[in-house]
């Protein structure tokens, strides 16, 4: 369960409060980290490891739930774990709705809290592999010329290569060639796994205008 | 005459012949004069006129005979008898009083002229042949029959004519004088002339001497006094009636004048009459417009929506339109007076000293007031009152309307509890937020406290605790512990001291005006307000609205205690008073009161048996008392609970 590399970011106004809290994590050998407002924690920013988010939802300044706000906005997509001192429903609607993983009142079980973290943990361990893979997807996808990648859609949608290269105004020869260097460039041993590639880069699949140029995965 | 041998001659005195014509018609004049006087007359007048008349008459027609014989002169002494004489006087005036009477009757019928005539002719006669029996003389007397009766029926003709002309002429016309003069001497010849016819028929024998006793002789000396007599008594006679008539001319004219007046006046008086009598219809057709107008206004008034009321200056009724009698089902006699107060208002609205001070202002007023419905019922009215005043400005009358305002009230109080909802709602949310920041305050030492125990549980758990880092986790614990306690003394003294205000103020001031503000509270909770207020109560210094809050807290929880009982009349009694070194006022609610083990707690904080109370009322109520030096304490009573605070004069400034 212990992941040395994985860091807990607590944001709460109150001293005693963070202290305590650390001190619990930190007991179950996590790395935790203290911050007293939202400001402090954008600007102390940040170790590319797994890491979650405990917030108090009553900050100053700024309330917890529109910080929640403004770093999906920022696209900085790090598990939130809520503490309030007094919450209510559609409080609590509003977060969980945002993609926050738990939302717990102060005072809350130890047991709670250290639950939350893990899954919150092997939440965003999970999501930094898939975005890890899919950043190595997209480095081979941008290795390949823009006729690799021209042709790349209309594979994986199933086409033979004759009607590729009658498309394309090419010969069927050419289409082979290219499909060969496509395959081993993206590493696909299988057309199978080239079609699932192109899904996780959400490549739009078997269409020839619109793929001049690759759309970035959102 | 005629018998020729022996018969005397005599001879007349044509002068005295002529004298005893004057005579005759001297006194046919007074007899045509006297019987128009006669006929004017009535009664004791008109009988002493007939007899004047009749005397002034006879004597002259009488003297003019004597006069007559005495102008005939015979060759022997001739002397007469007296009495013969004077009988003649007699028969002479009666004759003359029957033609008076004739004559002056109002009519003359061709009987009574004859009768008349026959018996004035006769009697005339009679008098002249008597006194020719009444000579003495030496010698007889014999008579031509012939003559005789000529004379006789000549004096009867002359009768008849004298008395129609004396009927004729009675009236007095302007013609009258003339007339009368005229037909006076025609009368006079004719008198006359019966007289020497009669004298004619005699002729005189000369005999033995004659009996002379009884006889007198006249001498012309009594011959003219005779004359003389007769022509007085004849004029006297005259002028009385000439004075008589003018008189009466004068009463005529008079009642001529007086009938003209009455005519005029009649005139003038039945035209005022016509005047007067078109008067009549007209103030009566403007009566009946009037009364037509009055019932109409008096139609306008009883179906007008809204009583309608006069009043005296001092606020005594002396009118109540229709709508009053039927709202209250009163009888007009109910309802005057001061009826329309006591017999109609809600006994809470019958302030009479406050009406009959607003009737003695003078001044325009609106009040409201609960008036009695028929059915018991009672509703909100709206009084308006007007002043009508004399020149000088004294009120004379008040006039003024009560218009049910009940629905408009109802809606009023609906909105006025609307907006105490909305109000309390605010502070409820107001509430909640305290409490938010409350539980925050406390709930993060509470979070790290429970957080550090946590730890420190599994810390000891475990098979090798990190003694230093549980030691901290606990010291953490005390702090916070600490730190919570602290948070709520803080956020007690935060709640005190708002403004900390010291004024010199009058406590009754300040209750009234929280009575003011939380009236609607009390009335639609039905709870009824008894005060006690001291007078003269020393001035505290104190912070005005920390002492309201302390105030509205007390009756708020009062009326809150209230609430629960339906059994019990709702009773807030507030009383300030005296006390040793300032002042004392005391709230005391008639609810069930405080539970004896409550007692002690209710003025700790988060204290409360409200479902939705936070328990600081009390608690910050206190603090505030205590800032001024008071206290603030529940006193045990049966029923109820009562809460005093105390104010002292000098203040301590205790905050």
């Amino acid at each position: 369960m212990t992941k040395p590399d994985s860091i807990v970011f607590v944001v709460d106004d109150d001293p005693s409060v963070r202290r305590a809290i650390k001190r619990l994590i930190a007991s179950e050998g996590l790395q935790v980290e203290l911050f007293g407002s939202a400001q402090e924690f954008l600007q102390g920013w940040r170790p590319d490891a797994p890491s979650c988010l405990v917030l108090d939802i009553k900050l100053p300044g700024i309330s917890g739930l529109d910080f929640q706000r403004q770093l999906a906005e920022a696209d900085i997509r790090i598990p939130i774990i809520f503490i309030t001192g007094h919450g209510d429903i559609p409080m609590t609607v509003r977060a969980m709705k945002a993609g926050a993983v738990e939302f717990l009142t102060k005072p809350f079980r130890d047991q709670d809290l250290l639950d939350a973290i893990e899954l919150a943990l092997e939440r965003d361990r999970t999501r930094r592999q898939e975005e890890s893979e899919i950043a190595e997807l997209r480095e081979r996808f941008e290795s390949l010329t823009p006729r690799e990648q021209e042709i790349l859609p209309l594979v994986v949608s199933g086409r033979p290569n004759k009607q590729i290269a009658a498309e394309l105004g090419t010969s069927e020869i050419t289409i082979k060639v290219h499909r060969g260097s496509v395959m081993r460039k993206m590493q696909a041993e299988y057309l199978a796994d080239l079609v699932r590639m192109a899904g996780r880069l959400r490549l739009p699949v078997g269409q020839l205008s619109s793929n001049r140029t690759s759309s970035s995965a959102q | 005459m005629i018998s020729a041998n022996a018969a005397m001659t005599g001879s007349y005195d044509y002068s005295e012949v002529a004298r005893s014509v004057l005579i005759a018609i001297a006194a046919s004049y007074a007899a045509l004069d006297l019987a128009g006087r006669v006929t004017a007359a009535s009664g004791r007048v008109r009988l002493a006129w007939l007899m004047g008349g009749a005397t002034a008459m006879g004597i002259g027609i009488w003297a003019m005979h004597i006069k007559g014989m005495l102008a005939f002169h015979l060759p022997v002494p001739v002397e007469y008898h007296w009495p013969t004489f004077l009988a003649s006087l007699l028969v002479a005036i009666l004759a003359s009083a029957v033609a008076l009477y004739v004559a002056s009757r109002q009519e003359m019928r061709a009987v009574e002229a004859l009768t008349g005539s026959l018996i004035m002719g006769s009697g005339i006669a009679g008098m002249h042949y008597m006194g020719m029996a009444a000579m003495r003389l030496p010698a007889t007397t014999q008579f031509s029959r012939l003559l005789v009766t000529f004379s006789v029926l000549f004096a009867i003709l002359f009768s008849l004519v004298a008395l129609l002309m004396a009927f004729d002429l009675r009236e007095e016309t302007r013609w009258t004088v003339p007339r009368r003069l005229g037909s006076a001497t025609v009368m006079g010849l004719a008198v006359s002339a019966m007289h020497y016819t009669g004298m004619a028929a005699a002729s005189f024998i000369p005999a033995s001497p004659p009996d002379l006793s009884h006889a007198v002789s006249i001498s012309p000396l009594a011959n003219n006094g005779i004359a003389m007599v007769t022509l007085i008594v004849l004029v006297a006679a005259m002028v009385t009636s000439s004075v008589d008539r003018r008189a009466a001319a004068g009463v005529q004219q008079l009642n001529q004048e007086l009938e003209r007046r009455v005519a005029e006046r009649t005139l003038e008086l039945e035209a005022v009459n016509r005047a007067l009598r078109r008067e009549i219809a007209e103030r009566e057709q403007a009566e009946e417009a009037l009364r037509r107008s009055e019932d109409r206004l008096r139609l306008v008034i009883d179906t007008l929506p809204a009583m309608v009321w006069s009043k005296s200056p001092e606020g005594s009724a002396d009118f109540l339109n229709q709508r009053f009698r039927e709202y209250t089902g009163l009888s007009l006699e109910e309802g005057l007076g001061w009826g329309w107060m006591m017999n109609a208002f809600h006994p809470e609205d019958r302030a009479e000293e406050e009406w009959r001070a607003a009737f003695a202002a003078g001044e325009p007023f609106e009040k409201e007031a609960r008036l009695r419905q028929a059915d018991g019922a009672y509703r909100w009215f709206l009084l308006r009152g007007v002043p009508l005043r004399d020149e000088l400005g004294h009120v004379v009358k008040w006039y003024g309307t009560s218009t049910d305002i009940e629905d408009r009230r109802r809606a009023e109080e609906a909105l006025q509890e609307a907006q105490d909802k909305l109000a309390h709602v605010t502070r409820a949310v107001a509430m909640g937020e305290l409490a938010a920041a409350i539980a925050h305050e406390v709930n993060q030492p509470l979070t790290a406290i429970v957080t550090n125990a946590n730890f420190s549980l599994r810390q000891l758990k475990g098979s090798t605790a990190n003694l230093d880092e549980l030691r901290t986790a606990i010291t953490e614990i005390v702090n916070d512990g600490t730190r919570a306690s602290a948070v709520i003394s803080r956020i007690r003294g935060l709640l005190v001291k708002g403004s900390p205000r010291r004024t010199e103020l009058d406590i009754n001031e300040i209750i009234q005006e929280v009575i003011t503000l939380l009236r609607n509270e009390l009335s639609r909770n039905r709870v009824s307000l008894r005060t006690d207020f001291a007078s003269n109560l020393p001035r505290v210094p104190g912070d005005p609205v920390q002492l309201q809050q302390v105030l509205i807290n007390l009756i708020l929880n009062a009326i809150e205690a209230m609430r629960t009982s339906t059994d019990r009349t709702r009773e807030l009694r507030i009383r300030s008073a005296k006390n040793a070194d300032g002042i004392l006022v005391q709230v005391q609610d008639s609810g069930p009161g405080i539970k004896p083990e409550l007692a002690g707690g209710i003025f700790e904080p988060f204290f409360t048996t409200k479902a939705d109370g936070i328990g600081m009322g009390l608690s910050i109520a206190r603090s505030i008392i205590e800032s001024h030096g008071g206290q603030l304490s529940l006193v045990p009573v049966s029923q109820g609970a009562l809460l005093q605070f105390t104010l002292p004069v000098i203040s301590n400034d205790a905050s």
